[in-house]
């Protein structure tokens, strides 16, 4: 009997929207995945943002996930309070994220870094199998290991399956303009190179005014910036 | 081989991969390594990296190893470093001993964690007796405390030079929040920049003949007679002094004519240097000091500082119980200003935790 015959995933007859985002540290995985997940939520659907960085819990979403709830999200993630007093093995898998496809509404997954990190898609019953998981690799030019296309192109290809790029060229605070052009032409080169769908451009909303007025082939969305809040 | 880096260039980072990328441009040719958070992205770094620049990597079994094959790496000539902090401190101290006895230039990156014991993998200022004196000797060792990205990659660079110019272990000590955050900075080839890279030697196998032209190389951690560790470490001793003022290295702001002075060093020196712009903003006459160098102490420069400012208190503000306070206060002995303290061990601190403690002493 295979596992789809055991398990029916509900989806309440809605096209929900089931995306994985994957990246190297400091790529805006996190920042794209909240921003999604908040998008989604203010377009008046039901949406579960799942944080799966089994690697190091404690630099995640988890600082923020009670102001992502007073936002209107459903959050699985381990608060820091849940952590108190379970010491190193505070760093598991939260059991619902195990179940996260079996949730209904849309799903926005938090996936930890890097290679290894796409690979922690596994634990979630039926990623695989699924035939809604869309597994998003968001990419920051501004970082040395893709800062070019060809790193771009060995990058992704190191992945594995990765069925969409969100281009995130950014410096933090300092993002400029011109590092958001050139970042994410980069990127796009990369991706054609790839024959991967660049889904959008990830941009800070402190650029919008000067990138409004650009005329750019991309397609933008604007990022709020949540994970500053998330040290300390 | 591709280069490292083109030109100078900024980029987004998390700490530990600066660091990795840091000794790939300073020239590292080997890390040895043992997994603890909050330091293992320095490995997982340098290992994707490692390769394609034709360095090399070994994970060994344990951090005392990871510590004496750094010992031995070096004295074959290699340019070698490892990683650590925590409870991986605590055991790499053997390994720094021996660096220290037999002055090899080891250089170790400790990214401080939550003690005692295993206790957090988060953050603290908790390894600074260890890092600065904690081997079974009297703390020859070059030690700088780093406050940012920028401050993790130049010093990196630098912690490299130092330990192969003055034949010290010379630590970077970070800590868990400077690991993990991101931040731009600038990455550069050093040598692009004017910095020349001190050459590696080794310091066994070395040319010639023993008795004919020239002498044995005693590299030695172990003597039979108590006189002869004495004249050693006497003679230790009297090197680290003599190098100490070249090596210090520390940052003072608005302290003269300042009623109180901010001491920290780190990265809570960024939320003091906040504090005491904020501090002035508001009327407050607040001065700035935070040591670079741990170990050697800017002793000199504190004293003076505190003799010009005429202030009459100084906060010493820390994430740990009194660590940094112990290294000040052994170091302004004989100085009359009254020392207040802000304590969070494990804990970090941000400019208003500052901010009131200043306020409910002055």
């Amino acid at each position: 009997m295979s596992y789809r015959e055991v398990f029916v995933f509900p989806n309440n007859g809605q096209d929900r929207i089931v995306e994985a985002f994957v990246g190297e540290y400091a790529s805006g995985k996190s920042e794209a995945a909240i921003n999604r997940a908040l998008e989604l939520f203010s377009a008046g659907q039901s949406v579960t943002l799942v944080d799966l960085d089994t690697v190091e819990p404690f630099y995640t979403i988890r600082p923020l996930k009670e102001a992502l709830i007073a936002k209107g999200l459903n959050v699985i993630s381990f608060s820091r309070s849940d952590s108190f007093g379970l010491g190193e093995t505070g760093a598991m898998l939260h059991p619902q994220a195990r179940w996260t496809l079996m949730h209904e509404g849309s799903l926005i997954i938090d996936v930890g870094y890097g290679v290894h990190g796409i690979r922690t898609l596994n634990l979630i019953e039926g990623a695989y199998e699924s035939p809604e998981l869309e597994i998003v690799a968001v990419i920051n030019s501004c970082r040395p290991m893709t800062n070019s296309v060809s790193k771009i192109v060995d990058y992704i290809k190191e992945l594995g399956r990765i069925d969409a790029i969100v281009a995130n060229a950014h410096l933090g605070d300092e993002t400029t303009v011109k590092d958001v052009i050139n970042g994410n032409m980069i990127i796009t080169r990369a991706a054609d190179i790839l024959n991967i769908p660049v889904k959008y451009a990830g941009v800070d909303e402190k650029l919008r005014d000067e990138i409004s007025k650009i005329d750019l082939s991309w397609r933008i969305k604007y990022f709020t910036r949540y994970m500053p809040q998330a040290m300390w | 081989m591709e280069k490292i880096v083109e030109g100078s260039t900024r980029a987004f980072l998390t700490g530990n991969e600066t660091i990795a990328w840091a000794s790939l441009v300073a020239g590292a040719e080997f890390m040895f390594g043992y997994p603890i958070t909050p330091q293992n992205e320095i490995m997982h770094y340098w290992t994707r990296l490692a390769p394609k620049y034709g360095r090399g990597f070994l994970q060994t079994e344990d951090e005392i190893s990871a510590g004496f094959t750094v010992c031995g790496a070096v004295q074959g000539g290699k340019k070698a470093f490892t990683a650590t902090a925590g409870p991986g401190n605590v055991l790499m101290q053997e390994p720094f001993g021996m660096a220290e006895a037999m002055r090899l230039p080891m250089v170790a990156i400790i990214q401080q964690r939550g003690g005692p014991s295993s206790g957090t993998v988060i953050y603290s200022q908790q390894e600074v007796n260890l890092t600065t004196f904690g081997g079974n000797g009297e703390g020859y060792r070059i030690v700088y405390s780093t406050a940012s990205h920028q401050e993790l990659y130049d010093y990196t660079i630098k912690a490299f030079n130092t330990a192969w110019t003055y034949r010290f272990p010379t630590f970077i000590l970070g800590d868990g929040y400077q690991a993990k955050m991101r931040e731009p900075l600038e990455l550069y080839d050093p040598q692009e920049k004017g910095i020349t890279l001190a050459e590696s030697f080794p310091l066994v196998g070395l040319p010639g003949v023993i008795g004919e032209n020239r002498q044995p190389q005693h590299l030695n951690n172990i003597y039979s007679l108590e006189e002869e560790l004495y004249e050693k470490v006497m003679t230790f001793s009297a090197v680290f002094e003599k190098i100490s003022p070249e090596i210090v290295e520390y940052e003072e702001d608005s302290c003269e004519g300042a009623d109180i002075i901010l001491i920290s060093h780190g990265v809570v020196s960024r939320a003091a240097r906040d504090a005491m712009l904020i501090l002035r903003s508001q009327g407050i006459k607040a001065g700035y000091f935070r040591p670079v160098t741990l170990r050697p102490f800017p002793d000199e420069a504190l004293k003076k500082v505190i003799l010009q400012s005429n202030a009459k208190k100084a906060l010493i503000a820390e994430s740990s119980y009194g660590q940094l306070t112990r290294l000040i206060k052994q170091s302004i002995y004989g100085e009359t200003i009254n020392i207040d303290t802000l304590y969070k061990p494990g804990v970090g601190i941000v400019d208003y935790d500052i901010i009131n403690k200043v306020k409910s002493i002055l």
